[in-house]
């Protein structure tokens, strides 16, 4: 088997690289490469056959200059603390770039939700609230929902933390089922983020977007969204969609809200009428204004990266572009707009139901769109001056960002 | 031109006859044998004079009907294999002698022993008297007078070419040609006086009167009753019925007739008898026969039901049956309707040679199925489908296969034969046209090319296969113009489908849909039912929006206003209005996740529903009451089972079920734990494979023939796309692969209806392999558990073709790519028209591309895991 890279080992080496660029002080940056809190629990848990499973979980707060964690809980059996680590620093950095006043983390359980009754599910939600209880808070760290874990198991946590606590604390936890204080927006949040970047990014390098042409690759839940937004914020028409079963293109553009029915019910885009049938890889390399590839991780390649033709490629899907393919892209003039800053809407989402929560104060969906927007555009236009004074790509450049926002409310604090 | 004279070696008899003829089947109505050898004696004799020989077809259990001589060439057949067999053998022995010109055959009624009906007798007549006429042969038949039904002595009167009728009065033998085909004189159709001299034809009005009221007494062809067990038995049983009405206790006499009879109307598998005995009461049998069409069998699939039914019904337990368990409200069309059609329609023949040929192509079989809609049934017994349909009214029915071999132990025959829906709307005459149709197909579905394939597979291509058919109400309720049962699905009570170790593989599995239980026993692209393990049915092997889309996205019904059968989107069936009790069947895509509804669904809530079953499995007792049905019939069976059900669940959440068919599981690799050998260097290692549900060990692979998944995607014409799968039948199907082992792997699903998902093949393309592998590239952490209980998951099981998906990015698993990229592809050397599919699909010739060594595959079932090395 294959000997894998150790996900922190890999998160730590893009921190170096990004200190190194900023000059950082040897302390600031021991201190950025390593989690400030970790918490490991041991969980008994009583399942439906009367019997006691043990599970062991982790929560890790990886800094907290900026302010309180923030990070999803994620339950995988494949769990190990090293991939909550990387994770935390990761959304340490993807909460700077958005200028969010948050700090950075995550939580994991190892267990197999496949092998989970739902009753069963409930009773390891309360008990590693229960046992990660006192770490938590509006004001210290607040959890949200990540790989296998859902509204619902947020509402239990959220339940079991009140319980805990003897009064109201919906502010806990985000990602709640919207009756018990989820933010609206949340839906398409990752997918507007993005098309906001990409919006400023036009408007930056002084591209009109009206008219133009976009390609989706991977047409689930972001994609669909990024489409119909795409079309109606960016006035891009979709001349390409693909999923795992293959790619479609019509050069006039396709009707997207027809394309979403299309999909649903024969789940594919293959077929749709008027289109014609291309392969996965093709949809990457067609010429667009815009390529959003909203799938899987390493699609763009150095063997593919030359045959791009789009000029934004907004990274809907985390690490669809490998460290040889950014260079080749940014030596060919693509805008890359990097997967922590493009697909950071969700996590800005998250921030706006936290606040709604403290302030016990709900905004219709027009606040939460121009609030995201706000953000957003801030956050582009950090990265994007980095960029064009550092004279690095666009990745670098957010890397640069963060971590120096970071570094700096550590100093502030007298941290360092 | 008229046919060329023969001598029957009776001056006297040439004379009443006006001589035999090369062509003529001569039917002798004799009281015993002694009266048929005195004919049948000179007849050989003369004809080993004339042509050097004669032969004899023996097959009945009397004494021989003629001495050893020389020139007499015997050959037996044996009926007690059935009409099938028996008729396809005597076919054969007049083919094999089809340069021979005089048969004999032994007495006819015997067979009425052997196959309890005299309809199949008058069918083996029908279709055994034309080929001899063809033949140009003489051939003498004899048959018992007045043991036979007016029905089949009229068909054999009208077959036959000379049928003559023989008895004795005070002591003299009479002869009375009734019928002489194309032949007459003015005194051929009289009673004749055999005598030593000459045969007088009886004129003087005092002896002729006396001889007519003799023979009267049990004038052929008057009888209305019959000798053949089917009827005789009946009859014994009616009488004892009447008489002892209050009286149960079961005289041994009775209790021998109970299991004659019921091996008349079930068959004869000393593994069903044994149930089928012990279940089955008296008045079980009776009302069998009272809802029977035509005589014979009721075929495997009907039989299977009807036991498990009243298993359930008889055993005590935690739950009461008789409060779950619906009616069935069937009727039974007998097997002998099915011969008796083929026989009428000239299509037995056209069988008889299809069945020895299996290599029917698809083309080939749309043609016979056209010849099949053509066929006509009797008057009889389109009266009496008129009549059952009047009692279903407009209810739609199912027309289902319920052939002899079916759904016995060993062979399930899943989904080899046809099922049809009636949706049953229109006027009486256009619900017969329809139903008519539906019974022609199922009739038709015999000669399919996967059931031909899949008999010859097993051995099955000569054995007697005897088409009964189930006509059942169709359990549901309608709901606007639509007409479907909630819940429909198949249940097996071995559960091998176990993704995590929690799940108890003993306590069974239930597949589950919404509508017609079509959706999950076929294999649907992109379509999955629910999996509900029956020792943790909350488990489920998908997680968050996983759930969505590993769900059930479309509904198969009737649609009433058409008068057919139908798939939809589910969203357009269930969305708009209210389905009673629809909450316990979906769950709600709100704002991104899913959620179970709390109470009711509002109609216009807008929102998308998934098909989850979730409240059903955690608020009704629908899985307790599945899994203690399949606990009992396992128990019972002393095997595992396979079932098939409709269910309901009323306003108060009372779950009722309806059980369509019970069968005997088989189960891949019960042998015991195989060990998985250790310690083979990746070098050697072909694949490893994780997630195994079907074991086994097969050695000595010589071909594997490879589809490349990333070639296979890249394809973007359809066309081409499905002509892989027809490449793979090919090569199925060759000579150099068919002498050695075969191992095929290929992307996704084989055998979906989807070709994207993957290699589009139904089984007969895939029949000669020992290993069938899916690669499974893109989904790549989900188990592949649509197979599992389809049809085609059946017949690779039954097949034991071994089935291991693969997944080359699970990092358990080992995947040599390189031997599949780099070793060289002999797929043009057998197939030279293929070259454009060349970087598709591969053929390696294991031993050419490794110095001699052959691929073996371990997979072991209990563990999960199999390997594929060379060695």
């Amino acid at each position: 088997m294959k000997k894998e890279l150790n996900p922190f080992s890999i998160a730590q080496k893009q921190l170096d690289d990004a200190a190194e660029k900023l000059g950082l002080d040897r302390s600031t940056h021991e201190l950025l490469r390593w989690p400030m809190q970790e918490l490991k629990v041991t969980i008994p848990v009583k399942m439906d056959d009367g019997s006691t499973k043990i599970f062991h979980a982790f929560r890790i707060q990886y800094n907290t200059a900026r302010g309180p964690a923030k990070g999803g809980i994620r339950w995988h059996p494949d769990e190990t603390v090293d991939t909550v680590r990387a994770l935390a620093a990761w959304m340490t950095w993807k909460t700077s770039v958005v200028d969010i006043p948050l700090g950075g983390g995550k939580g994991g359980i190892i267990c197999n939700p496949k092998e989970l009754s739902e009753t069963e599910k409930e009773r390891l939600a309360r008990a590693y609230m229960r046992a990660i209880a006192r770490s938590l808070g509006v004001a210290k760290d607040v959890p949200a929902p990540d790989v296998y874990t859902t509204p619902q198991i947020m509402a239990w946590m959220m339940d079991e933390y009140e319980t805990i606590m003897g009064e109201k604390h919906p502010g806990v936890i985000t990602g709640k089922p919207l009756p018990l204080g989820g933010s609206q927006g949340r839906g398409d949040a990752t997918a507007r983020g993005g098309i906001y970047v990409t919006q400023e990014a036009a408007t930056a390098y002084g591209i009109d977007l009206k008219g133009q042409t976009m390609a989706i690759q991977g047409f689930g839940n972001a994609g669909q969204h990024a489409a119909r937004l795409g079309e109606k914020i960016l006035g891009l028409k979709l001349v390409a969609a693909s999923d795992s079963k293959g790619g479609i293109c019509n050069p006039n553009g396709m009707d997207v809200e027809a394309l979403i029915e299309h999909k649903l019910k024969s789940g594919r885009v293959n077929g749709f009428p008027g289109a014609e049938e291309i392969s996965n890889e093709q949809v990457l390399e067609l010429e667009v204004a815009v390529l959003f590839p909203a799938a899987l991780e390493n699609v763009i390649t150095g063997e593919n990266a030359p045959r791009l033709r789009c000029k934004i490629l907004c990274e809907l899907a985390n690490g669809p572009t490998t460290p040889e393919a950014d260079d080749i892209l940014y030596d060919k003039g693509v805008i890359v707009l990097p997967d922590f800053l493009a697909n950071a809407g969700g996590v800005t989402v998250s921030y706006l139901e936290q606040v709604q929560n403290t302030y016990n104060l709900y905004w219709e969906i027009e606040e939460i769109h121009w609030r995201l927007k706000e953000k957003m555009s801030r956050a582009f236009k950090s990265v994007y001056e980095m960029s064009q004074n550092k004279k690095i790509n666009m990745r670098q450049a957010a890397y640069l960002v963060s971590v120096a926002r970071v570094a700096e409310a550590c100093k502030l604090r007298g941290w360092v | 031109m008229e046919s060329k004279v023969v001598n029957s070696g009776i001056a006297a008899l040439d004379e009443v006859l006006k001589g035999l003829r090369l062509g003529d089947n001569v039917v002798w109505q004799v009281d015993n044998l002694k009266d048929y050898s005195y004919f049948v004696e000179p007849f050989a004799d003369q004809a080993i004079r004339d042509s050097g020989n004669c032969v004899y077809l023996r097959f009945a259990p009397h004494p021989p009907i003629i001495g050893p001589r020389r020139g007499l060439m015997i050959k037996g057949v044996d009926p007690r294999h059935g009409f099938d067999f028996f008729s396809a053998e005597v076919h054969r022995a007049i083919e094999e002698w089809a340069d021979k010109k005089f048969f004999l055959l032994d007495n006819l009624s015997a067979l009425v022993e052997e196959w309890a009906t005299d309809e199949l007798l008058a069918n083996f007549f029908q279709i055994s008297c034309p080929f001899l006429r063809e033949l140009d042969t003489v051939a003498y038949f004899a048959l018992t007078r007045g043991q036979h039904a007016h029905s089949a002595v009229a068909r054999i009167r009208d077959t036959t070419q000379v049928l003559i009728d023989v008895y004795r009065i005070k002591g003299r033998m009479y002869i009375h040609p009734l019928k002489v085909w194309d032949r007459y004189s003015p005194q051929m159709f009289l009673p004749h006086v055999v005598t030593e001299k000459s045969w007088q034809p009886v004129f003087q009005s005092g002896e002729a009167a006396e001889v007519s009221a003799t023979a009267r007494k049990k004038p052929l062809g008057a009888m209305e009753s019959s000798i053949a067990p089917w009827d005789s038995v009946y009859n014994r049983l009616i009488q004892y019925r009447e008489a002892d009405k209050d009286s149960r206790q079961m005289v041994p006499e009775i209790l021998a007739l109970k299991e004659e009879f019921s091996r008349m109307l079930i068959g004869n598998h000393p593994g069903f008898n044994r149930l089928a005995d012990s279940y089955f009461t008296l008045e079980d049998l009776y009302s069998i026969r009272d809802r029977m069409i035509g005589s014979g069998r009721i075929g495997g699939k009907a039989a299977g039901m009807l036991l498990a039914r009243r298993i359930l019904l008889e055993e005590d337990g935690e739950i009461d049956f008789l409060q779950v368990l619906e009616d069935h409200d069937s009727f039974y069309i007998g097997s002998d309707v099915f011969f008796t059609f083929l026989v009428h329609n000239d299509l037995f023949r056209l069988r008889l040679k299809l069945s020895r040929n299996s290599q029917l192509s698809r083309e080939e079989f749309e043609e016979v199925e056209q010849s099949f809609l053509a066929g006509r049934f009797s008057t009889e017994i389109t009266e009496q489908f008129r009549n059952m349909l009047d009692y279903f009214g407009q209810a739609p029915i199912i027309v289902r296969s319920s052939s002899l071999l079916e759904d016995s132990f060993g062979n399930s025959f899943a989904g080899k034969y046809r099922s049809e829906f009636c949706a049953n709307q229109g006027s009486p005459d256009e619900r017969l046209e329809v139903f008519l149709h539906a019974v022609k197909l199922v009739y038709a579905s015999t000669l399919s090319p996967d059931a031909l394939s899949y008999r010859r597979r097993r051995g099955l291509g000569e054995s007697d296969e005897q088409m009964a058919i189930l006509v059942q109400r169709v359990s549901g309720i309608p709901y606007r113009h639509y007409f479907f049962p909630s819940l429909a699905g198949v249940a097996f009570s071995r559960n091998l489908y176990a993704w995590t170790n929690r799940i108890d593989s003993n306590k069974g599995v239930i597949r589950l849909v919404f509508g017609l239980g079509t959706r999950a026993v076929n294999r649907v692209g992109g379509d999955y039912p629910r999996m509900i393990a029956a020792s943790h049915p909350q488990l489920r092997p998908e997680v968050g929006m996983e759930i969505a889309k590993y769900s059930q996205h479309e509904i198969d019904l009737l649609d009433l206003e058409t008068n057919r059968f139908v798939t939809l989107p589910t969203a357009e069936v269930i969305s708009k209005d209210e389905y009673p009790n629809i909450h316990l069947f979906v769950s709600i895509m709100k704002d991104g996740y899913l959620h179970d509804p709390y109470g009711m669904i509002h109609p216009d809530s807008g929102e998308e529903l998934v098909l989850t079953f979730n409240k059903l499995i955690s608020g009704t007792n629908f899985v307790k009451i599945t899994g203690n049905i399949l606990e009992r019939l396992d128990r019972a069976y002393g095997h595992p089972v396979d079932t098939e059900f409709t269910a309901s669940v009323d306003s108060g959440g009372r779950v009722r079920v309806n059980l369509l068919q019970c069968r005997p599981l088989w189960l891949p690799g019960l042998s015991g734990p195989l060990e998985i050998p250790e310690n083979i260097p990746n070098e050697r290692t072909l694949f490893k494979a994780t997630r195994v549900i079907s074991g086994g060990v097969v050695s000595q692979i010589q071909h594997i023939i490879y589809i490349d998944p990333r070639s296979y995607a890249e394809i973007t014409s359809m066309e081409l796309k499905r002509s892989v799968g027809r490449v793979v039948g090919r090569l199925n199907g060759h000579p150099r692969l068919v002498a050695g082992k075969l191992l095929m792997m290929g992307p996704g699903r084989w055998g979906s209806g989807n070709i994207d998902l993957g290699v589009n093949v139904s089984y007969a393309d895939i029949d000669n392999t020992a290993v069938l592998v899916e690669i499974a590239r893109e989904d790549s952490g989900h188990v592949p558990e649509v197979s599992y209980g389809t049809h085609f998951f059946q017949d690779l099981v039954e097949g034991q073709i071994i089935y291991l998906p693969v997944y080359p990015d699970d990092p358990e698993t080992m995947f040599n790519s390189s031997f599949f990229e780099g070793s060289a592809n002999i797929l043009t050397d057998l197939l030279p028209e293929s070259g454009e599919f060349e970087n598709v699909v591969y053929v390696f010739d294991v031993p050419k591309v490794t110095e001699g060594a052959y691929a073996r595959v371990v997979a072991d079932p209990q563990s999960h895991s199999a390997i594929c090395y060379l060695g």
